[in-house]
């Protein structure tokens, strides 16, 4: 019996653990308010409503109601947080190819694109809805190895992503319509739950996640997230500002592979082959048996990639070198 | 071939021969109050539902069969009704509903949903069937949108008044569902006369 391939759930996550139980407390806040917040605003209009019909003349009654919108409302890709706006970087940006700009859409689109740019892509490995049936695909990779099912592990280049994104945004632009929320999971998800709450059905968004788990699970691992997520592609290009950065001490560093196998993003840690890919899950650190990985800070993507072109034509021999 | 170029050039062969076969984002539809023109607000809806989430009425809906407008909302306005509470338009994140105050007056003057179209064979007081009056009590606009006119106190709706927020549609008795809520350029929004009985006043046209 040959040995099969060292997957996820095979790692023990040994260090960092209160990184990654800040990350899941994190992550099941925001799952919990895609949940929560259809079924908190369904209640409040049952109130509110019960006010409403008492009355025949319904309009007057509802400029009656109070003009304070609640604390927390909209979908994880537009969610209002009492006095926070965070609208995702890409619809905003597809908003803007149509409407330009204006100080409403910069007021909208700034925290979230400030947040992306100083910690990295952290929304997807943070907050992402789809985060969740993400991992019930990689259970169902290894369970289904386990029992000894061949499951394909495609490698589709992540570039794919960027094509998908600029592929949305022009074809957007030339039907005239928002695409972007028609295939980005956490925007689909959000819906869904908000229809299904208030409406008790599923739409055909319902469709889209499911082909995506159906993806992830038999063609390649994480790799809607990685290699196709429009969302995911824009915080990439975003973080290429970001300072936050996955080293990897090399005078301990066994070479076993394991953080490279433990990533759902392609990233190496193990070879210090970080990119603006990175999710800031930080399962790489916790899974390290020497603990040789860690965060810091260090200059950005952007930076090393200028550096390395700057150098490359120099013809310095010490072109692409790490510093940190 | 370079492998991102031909993922590129599937990607675009894809969305060249799929695309433009769908049906365009249907401008035909009824959408909260607020909202900019047919097409300008598809291009500016995000599809957040924080509309739908904040309505009282639970009156703003979204389609469930895929389409390119499947994320945008949109009013049933014969199964639930717009109050003109305005909230949509206060907590829209993109201003494809324009926020505007929940303000009568501003509200007559800015928002134009739909056209109402009274189908006066099926409407009992235009049919001698009794006094009903149901649409003038709930309009948010009586006199303005509708007024009652003849010995049966038969409704007449005045289109350039009426905000189109269904209040009417919703109320008018299910025997005989003679209101409905047209959007603007469809060409059911004209006024059908009664075969037959050509003397009625016509109610003011629907506009643009």
């Amino acid at each position: 019996m040959t040995r099969r391939a060292l997957q996820p759930l095979d790692i023990t996550l040994r260090h960092g653990r209160r990184y990654q139980w800040i990350r899941r407390a994190f992550l099941g806040f925001s799952v919990a308010l895609t949940f929560v917040l259809p079924l908190w605003h369904l209640h409040a209009l049952d109130v509110e409503g019960a006010g409403i019909a008492a009355d025949s003349r319904w309009a007057k009654v509802a400029q009656a109601l109070p003009d304070t919108p609640p604390p927390f409302y909209g979908a994880p890709t537009s969610v209002w947080i009492g006095v926070l706006e965070l609208v995702d970087p890409l619809e905003s940006l597809a908003v803007a190819l149509f409407q330009g700009l204006s100080w409403n859409w910069v007021w909208t689109v700034l925290p979230g694109v400030v947040l992306v740019v100083v910690l990295g892509r952290f929304f997807c490995g943070w907050a992402c809805p789809y985060l969740p049936i993400l991992a019930a695909a990689n259970a169902a990779r290894w369970l289904l190895t386990r029992l000894g099912v061949p499951l394909a592990d495609a490698k589709v280049p992540r570039s794919a992503s960027r094509v998908v994104m600029v592929g949305l945004l022009v074809v957007g632009a030339f039907t005239g319509a928002q695409l972007v929320p028609l295939l980005y999971p956490p925007a689909i998800i959000g819906r869904e739950v908000f229809r299904a709450v208030f409406y008790g059905s599923l739409g055909a968004g319902a469709l889209v996640v499911t082909g995506a788990f159906l993806f992830d699970t038999f063609v390649s691992r994480a790799g809607f997230c990685r290699s196709l997520c429009p969302g995911g592609a824009m915080f990439s290009v975003l973080a290429n500002l970001s300072p936050i950065r996955v080293h990897n001490e090399r005078s301990k560093c066994t070479d076993c592979t394991v953080c490279d196998v433990v990533c759902n993003l392609g990233q190496s840690p193990m070879t210090n082959g970080l990119d603006s890919g990175c999710e800031r899950c930080g399962k790489c650190i916790a899974s390290c048996p020497t603990g040789a990985l860690s965060f810091t800070l260090a200059a950005p993507p952007l930076v090393q990639l200028v550096r390395v072109r700057v150098e490359g034509v120099e013809q310095k021999a010490t072109g692409g070198a790490e510093r940190t | 071939m370079n492998r991102r170029v031909l993922i590129g050039a599937i990607a675009a062969a894809t969305a060249l021969a799929v695309v433009p076969k769908r049906k365009r984002a249907d401008p035909k539809k009824i959408r909260p109050p607020g909202a900019l023109k047919p097409g300008a607000f598809e291009q500016a809806c995000i599809g957040c539902f924080r509309c739908a989430e904040v309505c009282p009425t639970n009156c703003i809906r979204f389609p469930s069969a895929f389409s390119l407008d499947q994320a945008t909302p949109y009013i049933d306005t014969a199964d639930k009704a717009c109050v003109l509470c305005m909230k949509c338009t206060q907590v829209c994140p993109t201003d494809a509903l324009v926020p505007l105050k929940a303000d009568p007056d501003v509200i007559a003057k800015e928002v134009r949903m739909g056209v109402p179209v009274l189908e006066r064979s099926k409407c009992l007081p235009w049919n001698g069937q009794g006094v009903c009056r149901l649409c003038y009590q709930v309009c948010p606009y009586p006199e303005a949108a509708v007024e009652l006119v003849g010995p049966q106190k038969a409704p007449l709706f005045h289109a350039d008044a009426c905000v189109g927020c269904g209040l009417c549609e919703e109320a008018c008795p299910e025997l005989a569902q003679a209101i409905t809520i047209e959007p603007f350029g469809s060409e059911a929004a004209q006024p059908k006369p009664i075969p037959g009985r050509p003397g009625l006043k016509r109610g003011g046209g629907p506009k643009g």
